[in-house]
């Protein structure tokens, strides 16, 4: 297998902080590969690293199996970048810029095909400061698409937008992946991650905890499923029932949950609970653990604190 | 393919700053305005200088009948006030000057905030009331020194607007040097602009390049408008030639566009900068002369404030505009705005970071 990223043993310190601390990271042609963690893991740090903007204090890179440091030109008209936040000029019309970055490219794609791509059509003549904040997002993915990159760096490409945005934006990606193109995405949505990305590395405090697909992910944790009790109104107390289980059961406001280690055994051992306590039970459902539940596994923390 | 990078992004950079309202107009009628306001208060020169308000209590005597005649025979439009009337008019505060006639006696009252308008009438009117003595005793009119109005080099007699003109170009290389591309510059960098074309291929001196090219390119259009309006508003011409002139003020265009550059490089928002550029830009315009010659200065104050750019930029400017001088001869003045621009321009590609 070839790889589009090659990098190891990077570190990256700015003043006092060690944003990044020893950052190994293959992701092969052709896969979408997903940085996941909270603010400040040093994601966005280490996608900058990659995209050549920052030197790293330590480690080594290579970008489709080239090199930063010696050939750095050729790395430019084959990647793709879109940031968290473009600053465009507020007065640049749509259709402007995918001309004005395409023209800084040996070969681009035509404004036409873009604005059809990313379905800104309508839009191509309205100044970038008048579109919707997907709207903007989609523009800059078409930013990042207007050399017909081998690689594209997303850099949170859907935070700060409403649902449906998000999914138009999940389809762009999608339709990178069936182009063949590579796709490292960072994000702080477990969901994102999920649906997105054919491999996921977990990343807290500069360096990535674990690395797998979300399935392998999940399927790694102690309790991969739990059990959700709901009420109607409150629930009633929880110290019979818990004594009563002998595991271990998270109270919510209107619900319990109980994390199952063996699906099937456990499950029996709660529903004879409740019989034997005749809890006021409205409904009882079984949930898969999710890539939050392994964030919190591994840290500790929740993803959102 | 760089050579097209180029112009695309000169022509690019040209329509976007036709579509910012606040740059075009600061940058662009700002100066025109300017020139307009301060060139019509201050300025029919000729005209204020020989309006003269007399106020009068009394019959006009016979010694009044000969100064006033004396008076308007040289040019002066005389205007007689009752004391009254004359007061109002004072109180306002717009005379520059006014002539009191009590008992045979004549006070000239200056006012102090204006006494720069009030010295050509006050010549006038000491000379004529010699004249008009001589007369009445019967012996001949007094050699009188003449009086002539020129410009330093010597030779546009023209009004205030036609030494504010120079000045206001000169204000012009330093705005945009100072404001739009120091602003643009910090601007883009806190918000990622810069960091985006640096994933690309684009090549930084082409950028670069380019944008200082639309700037050169809108100072001398502002400069047109603005001497098209001087010619046609208040009837001042280049006096000198417009390749000297063109040369001297790109010269000062590049020399503050690189100062936009250095001053942006110590500021990481554009909130810090705009401090850092009022603390650069003021005292600038104040020291230089902009607006009205720096004679009554302290001498080590004009001393110092030779040798900032734009004291030697606007002196080469008006030298040139107002007096015909040749390029050649404002060598000095050209040589002190070029070492600045050097300087500033080294410092600027040392400091200068895309990320």
């Amino acid at each position: 297998m070839t790889f589009a990223i090659e990098a190891s043993g990077l570190h990256k310190s700015f003043r006092d902080v060690h944003a990044v601390r020893g950052l190994d990271l293959h992701v092969g042609r052709g896969e979408v590969f997903g940085l996941l963690g909270p603010n400040g893991a040093g994601k966005t740090t280490s996608l900058e690293m990659l995209e050549g903007l920052i030197r790293p204090d330590a480690g080594e890179i290579r970008i489709l199996g080239m090199d930063w440091r010696r050939q750095g030109a050729t790395i430019r008209t084959r990647i793709g970048v879109q940031f968290q936040i473009t600053e465009l000029d507020d007065k640049v019309r749509v259709r402007e810029a995918l001309e004005m970055f395409g023209s800084f490219y040996p070969k681009a794609r035509s404004p036409a095909e873009l604005l059809g791509l990313l379905h800104l059509e309508d839009k191509a003549d309205a100044y970038q400061r008048r579109l919707s904040g997907g709207q903007r997002q989609r523009l800059a993915l078409g930013l990042a698409l207007v050399n017909d990159p081998d690689l594209v760096f997303l850099d949170e490409p859907t935070t700060g937008l409403d649902p449906q945005a998000r999914q138009g934006l999940w389809d762009l990606v999608r339709q990178l992946k069936q182009e063949g193109r590579t796709v490292l995405l960072t994000t702080h949505y477990m969901e994102e991650a999920e649906v997105l990305c054919d491999r996921i590395g977990i990343m807290d405090r500069g360096q990535i905890l674990t690395l797998g697909t979300p399935r392998e992910l999940i399927a790694g944790l102690h309790q991969p499923s739990f059990a959700e009790i709901e009420f109607l109104g409150s629930a009633p107390d929880i110290r019979p029932f818990a004594d009563r289980l002998g595991m271990a059961v998270e109270a919510r406001d209107q619900s319990w949950s109980v994390p199952l280690t063996d699906a099937k055994k456990d499950l029996q051992a709660v529903l004879s609970c409740i019989e034997g306590l005749n809890l006021p039970m409205q409904q009882l459902h079984v949930r898969r653990a999710s890539l939050e539940d392994v964030f919190l596994q591994l840290t500790g923390r929740s993803l959102r604190d | 393919m760089h050579t097209r990078i180029f112009f695309n992004q000169l022509k690019m950079g040209l329509i976007l700053y036709t579509r910012v309202p606040a740059a075009m107009f600061w940058i662009i009628a700002f100066p025109v305005v300017m020139l307009l306001a301060m060139g019509t208060v201050f300025g029919g020169g000729n005209d204020s200088a020989s309006k003269l308000v007399w106020e009068r209590a009394g019959p006009q005597t016979a010694a009044d009948t000969l100064l006033l005649s004396v008076l308007t025979a040289g040019g002066t439009v005389v205007e007689i006030a009752s004391p009254s009337d004359a007061e109002a008019r004072w109180k306002g505060g717009k005379l520059p000057i006014m002539l009191v006639g009590e008992g045979g006696r004549y006070t000239l009252r200056i006012n102090s905030y204006l006494a720069g308008q009030a010295m050509q009438a006050k010549a006038v009117v000491q000379q004529g009331f010699l004249v008009a003595q001589a007369r009445a005793q019967g012996s001949a009119d007094p050699t009188l020194i003449p009086i002539v109005m020129s410009s330093p080099g010597g030779h546009q007699e023209g009004p205030y607007a036609a030494f504010l003109l120079p000045g206001l170009l000169g204000l012009n290389v330093l705005m945009i040097g100072v404001f739009s591309t120091g602003i643009v510059d910090v601007t883009l960098r806190a918000k990622g602009g810069y960091k985006r074309l640096a994933t690309t291929p684009l090549p930084r001196h082409i950028y670069l390049g380019a944008q200082v090219c639309v700037r050169l390119i809108v100072v001398l259009v502002a400069a047109a408008l603005l001497m098209l309006v001087g010619a046609i508003v208040f009837g001042i011409h280049n006096q000198g030639s417009y390749v000297s002139l063109a040369v001297v003020q790109l010269l000062g265009a590049a020399c503050f566009i690189c100062m936009g550059y250095v001053l942006a490089s110590f500021a990481e928002t554009p909130d810090v900068y705009s401090g850092i550029a009022n603390l650069t830009f003021l005292p600038l315009m104040l020291l230089s002369g902009v607006y009205f010659s720096l004679d009554s200065a302290p001498d080590w104050l004009q001393r110092g404030a030779d040798l900032l750019p734009l004291t030697p930029l606007l002196r080469a400017l008006r030298a040139i505009f107002n007096d015909g001088a040749v390029l050649g001869s404002q060598w000095s003045a050209v040589a002190i705005v070029a070492t600045w621009t050097v300087v500033l321009f080294a410092l600027a590609t040392r400091r200068f970071k895309w990320v």
